[in-house]
This record gives structure tokens, sequence and C-alpha cells, in this order.
């Protein structure tokens, strides 16, 4: 049970930091005007407040299936060979690996599997959406995908209904992958 | 006038993706990205229809403000906070820092920024709620002397 909460709570600070350090990269390149700082540590302590106060995590705490998390490396990998190989562009590319994805509980309508991967699929793209600057091949697509898909099992309680959350889970996943291979580096 | 046709997609993408959502019961993942796929393959085979500049930034802007349309109706139902998160997006994705470009999931974390900044104004009204409260005590002591006075008279 204490394994569980410190999980939970060190997630919920990891996203808090990862969202907050994207705020904080916004203040500090628009530093010379004051109202686009204002605005943005307007927005650092409005989300301090939905974290604190808003009904925005279950209280019991939730595990996605592993079978489940392992669509973010299919719809990942899907999405960065149609950009890179197709040059479709990034958006194209995750619209149609999400639009495919959000066909698939067609398949058998009772199924609780089939019904939760297209978000594991469309969270997979948002990751494929990394540019070659940034992800230097498969490989790191491979291994941020692994990242996210583990952040994936373990939020299943976390930020339940907020649009955006897959997004924030890909950014944290791509983000700390490129943190370790420059640390290895 | 480019920024004012980046703002309207801004809002008009999270109304739309919130109302296939929510009121055409698509769910939220086909909802963002079946309108993300028509507005990029649209301008993916008409490239020369608009500026340069809107053609690059339409299709982002779009699929951002969509994520935000992907909230469930019980956190957040007022059409009025999803057009504000979405002007709040487009104003964080006018000025992005470039220190995250090519970043996968950073659309994704200004469209969760932008909702969770709405989703925190309801909270911000605390003050008027101890007022209320406030009001209420006052009303109850007056009473209590008013009823006081009636007996003695």
């Amino acid at each position: 049970m204490r394994h569980h909460q410190i999980l939970r709570y060190t997630l919920i600070g990891l996203l808090f930091i990862i969202q907050l350090l994207f705020l904080l990269a916004i203040f500090r390149e628009n530093m010379q005007s004051p109202w686009i700082a204002v605005f943005i540590i307007a927005l650092s302590i409005l989300i301090l407040l939905s974290y604190i106060r808003a009904p925005i995590h279950h209280d019991k705490h939730l595990y996605d299936h592993i079978w489940v998390a392992a669509g973010v490396p299919i719809g990942a990998l899907i999405c960065y060979y149609l950009h890179t190989q197709l040059h479709l562009g990034t958006v194209l590319s995750a619209g149609i690996v999400g639009t495919a994805a959000s066909f698939l509980p067609a398949i058998n309508k009772n199924s609780n599997y089939l019904s939760q991967i297209p978000a594991a699929i469309y969270c997979g793209a948002f990751v494929g959406m990394s540019s070659g600057g940034i992800a230097n091949g498969f490989s790191f697509i491979l291994a941020a995908s692994i990242c996210t898909a583990v952040l994936l099992i373990v939020s299943k309680s976390l930020f339940s209904g907020i649009g955006g959350k897959l997004g924030t889970l890909a950014f944290l996943g791509v983000s700390l992958t490129y943190l370790l291979i420059f640390l290895i580096k | 006038m480019d920024m004012l046709i980046l703002i309207f997609v801004g809002i008009a993408g999270s109304l739309l993706s919130y109302y296939t959502n929510v009121s055409l019961r698509q769910g939220p993942i086909r909802a963002s990205a079946m309108l993300t796929m028509i507005v990029a393959g649209f301008l993916y085979l008409f490239p020369n229809l608009l500026s340069p500049y809107l053609t690059k930034n339409i299709p982002y802007v779009f699929i951002g403000a969509s994520f935000i349309g992907m909230v469930s109706s019980h956190q957040l139902s007022s059409h009025l906070g999803i057009g504000l998160a979405g002007l709040i997006f487009t104003f964080i994705f006018l000025h992005t820092s470039r220190f995250f470009d090519g970043f996968g999931g950073a659309l994704g974390t200004s469209a969760c920024v932008s909702i969770l900044a709405v989703m925190s104004i309801p909270f911000l009204k605390t003050n008027r709620k101890v007022t209320i409260g406030f009001l209420q005590l006052r009303r109850l002591v007056f009473r209590k002397k008013r009823r006081r006075k009636i007996r003695r008279v």
C-alpha cells in the first residue's frame, strides 16, 4: 500500500515538474515581454491550484494492463515511419494512427482489451511525432515509447478524463529518454 | 491577421472536438484524431491554398486544441471553459519555447496546462464563499437580536 502511495506521489510530482519546466522555458525566452512573463506566472499558479484542489485524480491507485500499454510502441513506430519515411507530416501521421486505432474496438465490441487499446496507440503516436533532431532513429522512438508505456501503466488513476494527459505522458517519456541518452553519452 | 486566424483555429478546434466527443458520442480518441486527420489532410493536399505560415501552423494548433476537446464532460462541461482553454493553448503555442522544439507530446502538455488553468478558476472564487458564509453568520446574529427585541416588545 505504501509503495503505491510513493509511486503515485512521485508520478504526480514528475508530471507537475515537467509542466512547470515547459512553462519556465517559455518564461525564460520571453523575459523581455512583461505581459507574457505575467501570463506564465499566472498559469503556473493556476495549475498548482488545480493540482492541489481539483478532483483530477482517483483516490484508489490503479494500474493499466501491460498488454494495453504494448499499444504505445506500436503507435509510436507507425507514426514515426509515416512522417519520416512517407513524409506525411507529423500531425497527419498522428491523425491517421489515432483514427485507425479508434476503430479497433469495432472488431469486438465486448472486448475490454480492444476498448482500451486506442488510447495507448494514440499516446504512442505522440511519441512518434518527435522530430528527427530529437529522435535519431527508430531505436530512440522504441526506447521513448517503452518509457511512456511504463508511465501509462502506473498513471491509470491520475488525470482521469483530462485532455492532454496522453500528450503529457508522451512528453515526459521523450524528455526522460533524451536526458538518459544525453547523460550516458 | 495570421495570429487571429490561429486563435480562431484554437478555439474552434477545441469546441469541435468536444462536440464530436461528447454530443456526437464518438469518444475522445476518434474526436481528436479524425478531425485532425481531416484538417491536416486538407492542408497536405492543398498546400498553396493559404500562406506558408498558416499551412505550417494550422495543423499543429488544431491537433493541440483537439486534445482540449478530449476532456471528459464530468471534468469540464462548460463550452465557455473549453473555448477559453483553446485560447490559452493558442497563446502558449504562439510563444512556445524553442528549447522543446521537436519533442513529441509538447502540444499535449500545452493542452493539459490550459485545461488545468481553466479548471482552477472555480477554486479562485473561495473568497466569495467565505463572504457568503460571513453574510449568513451576520444574518443569524441579527435574527437572534431581532427575536430578542420582539420578545421584549
